[in-house]
């Protein structure tokens, strides 16, 4: 119902003042009907009346003098209160008695008219009589009564013109339906149908609609900023983000390489000089602390050495292949599944794509395992179309994409979240297929680029 | 005949430490110290010595690097990389650089002494404690089949399966069970110690593996 109710609030609107209009014309077709009867059995009746009167003996000069037959004449004519003439006219036409204003009479009589009927007339001025002419007496006279339409009907007359005002309203009606449409009704549901597809921070809709009106021009121009200023948002928040990411990779590495420059080299340092004191020492006691002191520091220096690796492991310096074939065998090693690696020749890397490529690396074998229960993991490092493309397969229990990404950043589930905003800030792609029960393929690729190279 | 070694590491403390590991051993001869790559390249080009400990990760040049450059500088030196650390990667890309031994800094004088006389020696050393990790105690090799080598051979020079497939024409699946059967009989967890084992065991040689 509200869903089309703008077509309903058009078809309300138009259908009734049809209707209206359609009524008014069929009751004023109705009335001028009965008006034409009326008007016809008012002047025959107004005639005969006359005609009776009016005796023998008014035609001779002897019978009435003329001044004595107009006060007759007009005494009769007092108690006619409904708007006419009535006059009287010899055989000629000449006339001889009549009401005041009846003059018009003459020009209307013509012979043809038959006598005791009525008929309509219109006079050469356009305008329609009722004229009705009856014998008077044995005088050889005729009474002729006629009522003006203008003056009986008056204004409502003007309908006669029914057919233009039924046009021009149904025009009319189409035509506000039509800007109605146009400007209203059809700009809205095309500023629906933008905004409920638009991506928030991502899109704008156009900005303006010429075709629409002031207020919905006036909504898209708000919609516009909105949006753009939900882009604006967008924008900085992936600024913010991909600071953060490479703030803490730059302090990571930062502080791999100073442990490894600095306490790992003092450690080493400090053992070496434990093992050449040991082989001076004689007193077994002391060579005995000397070798839990070393033993202790070798500990240091493994822990160190992991701990190092956790931040940014040196060894990423050899290039994207070989770091992740380390990094392929020690999870291996470390998780007891197989996790191999295949690399199609050799692909010119930066240190920033190097090191997005192994964190997703990371992030995927670690998932896979952890998640995906998977058994075997193969990654694939390959050029495809200019493309340096990365593939991390694995036969683990998969998982319903549907969840999507953002929804598990939300809920704190950052791992796939990050591996996006790592490609997205070297300008890569990242893809995720995966089927409940089939595996899952991370793919990400990145265009090479000369400057790279 | 004295063993004439040139040392690089540009931490002060453990090249003192180093040293003085050198220093116990009555044949060796420690004829010049750098403390970054560039100076190091220097002395092995002045110096001619029989064994260079050069840091992996040094200022001006790395010892990967240098490595390299000394086949032309002193085709005579044979190098032996020094790293704190056991990434098994470095020792891949210091053998195909052309070093002779790995060894990590953490090492007891004993070990450093041997490793300088076997790669003086023409040999090959790796530290134990890099192949520590891939050995169970009491554990022998088997031979490799000459098949297998083949397969260890190319995947070492960095093919994937499905191309020794192709080249060897065989198929992809057959390349799998090589592969399988030549880390059994290593005691290898993976490629690379595959590689590093059957180097260490001399069931392939340097040249062949790295070639």
């Amino acid at each position: 119902m509200r869903r089309h109710l703008l077509i309903l609030l058009t078809v309300a609107v138009l259908l009734p003042s049809f209707a209206a209009l359609v009524i008014g014309w069929v009751g004023v077709i109705e009335h001028q009907k009965a008006m034409e009867v009326v008007a016809q059995s008012y002047v025959k009746d107004l005639a005969q009346n006359f005609a009776d009167r009016i005796e023998a003996g008014w035609e001779t000069r002897t019978g009435f003098s003329r001044m004595e037959r107009m006060m007759r004449f007009h005494r009769m004519s007092f108690d006619l209160s409904i708007p006419g003439w009535v006059a009287v006219v010899d055989s000629n036409g000449r006339l001889l008695l009549s009401t005041s204003g009846a003059d018009i009479l003459t020009t209307l009589w013509q012979q043809e008219i038959p006598i005791g009927s009525a008929v309509d007339v219109i006079s050469s001025g356009g305008e329609r009589f009722t004229l009705a002419a009856y014998p008077a007496g044995a005088t050889g006279w005729f009474v002729i009564a006629a009522v003006s339409w203008n003056e009986l009907l008056g204004p409502m007359l003007a309908f006669n013109r029914w057919p233009f005002y039924v046009g021009l309203t149904g025009l009319l009606g189409l035509l506000s339906v039509y800007a109605l449409w146009r400007w209203l009704v059809s700009p809205l549901r095309f500023l629906e149908a933008e905004v409920s597809v638009l991506k928030w921070g991502k899109e704008v809709p156009v900005r303006d609609d010429p075709k629409a009106v002031f207020e919905l021009r006036r909504l898209r121009q708000v919609l516009y900023q909105l949006a753009l200023s939900a882009m604006e948002r967008a924008k900085l928040m992936k600024r913010y983000v991909s600071d953060i990411v490479r703030v803490q990779e730059e302090e990571r590495s930062k502080l791999a390489r100073e442990i490894h420059d600095g306490p790992l080299q003092d450690v080493t340092a400090l053992i070496q000089q434990l093992r050449l004191a040991t082989s001076e020492v004689k007193r077994e006691e002391s060579v005995d602390r000397l070798h839990l002191a070393e033993e202790g520091a070798i500990h240091v220096v493994r822990e160190l050495r992991s701990l190092c690796d956790e931040l940014s492991p040196p060894w990423l310096d050899l290039g994207l292949a070989q770091a992740l074939q380390e990094l392929a065998d020690r999870f291996s090693r470390h998780l007891g599944i197989s996790v191999s690696l295949e690399v199609d020749g050799e692909i010119p890397l930066s240190r920033e794509e190097t090191l997005a490529f192994f964190r997703v690396v990371q992030e995927a074998v670690h998932n896979s395992f952890r998640h995906g229960n998977a058994d075997s993991v193969v990654i694939r490092l390959f050029e495809e179309d200019g493309m340096a493309v990365l593939e991390v397969v694995d036969d683990g229990k998969g998982f319903d994409l549907e969840v999507d990404v953002e929804s598990l950043r939300v809920s704190g589930h950052r791992g796939l979240a990050n591996m996006n905003e790592r490609m997205s800030l070297i300008g890569g792609t990242l893809d995720i297929k995966s089927t409940p029960g089939e595996g899952t393929t991370v793919r990400c690729s990145v265009p090479i680029t000369s400057a790279s190279a | 005949m004295a063993i004439r070694i040139v040392l690089a590491d540009d931490h002060p403390l453990t090249r003192v430490g180093l040293r003085d590991y050198l220093l116990k051993e009555e044949d060796f001869e420690l004829v010049g110290e750098a403390s970054d790559g560039i100076e190091a390249g220097r002395l092995i080009e002045s110096k001619k010595p029989d064994v260079a400990l050069l840091d992996i990760r040094m200022p001006g040049e790395s010892g990967v690097s240098l490595a390299r450059k000394v086949r032309d500088l002193s085709p005579s030196t044979a190098v032996i990389m020094l790293t704190s650390y056991d990434a098994q990667q470095y020792v891949l890309s210091s053998l195909k650089a052309g070093a002779k031994g790995f060894v990590l800094k953490t090492t007891t004088p004993e070990d450093l002494a041997r490793a300088i006389r076997i790669v003086a020696s023409g040999g090959l050393y790796l530290d134990s404690e890099v192949s520590q990790a891939m050995e169970s105690p009491g554990f022998s090799p088997e031979n490799l089949s000459s098949r297998e080598r083949e397969v260890l051979v190319e995947a070492a020079r960095g093919l994937s399966s499905k191309e020794i497939a192709g080249k060897l024409y065989i198929s992809e699946r057959t390349v799998q069970t090589h592969l399988g059967s030549i880390y059994d009989k290593l005691g290898a967890r993976n490629k690379t110690e595959a590689m590093l084992l059957a180097l260490k065991y001399g069931v392939v040689s340097l040249e062949e593996l790295l070639e």
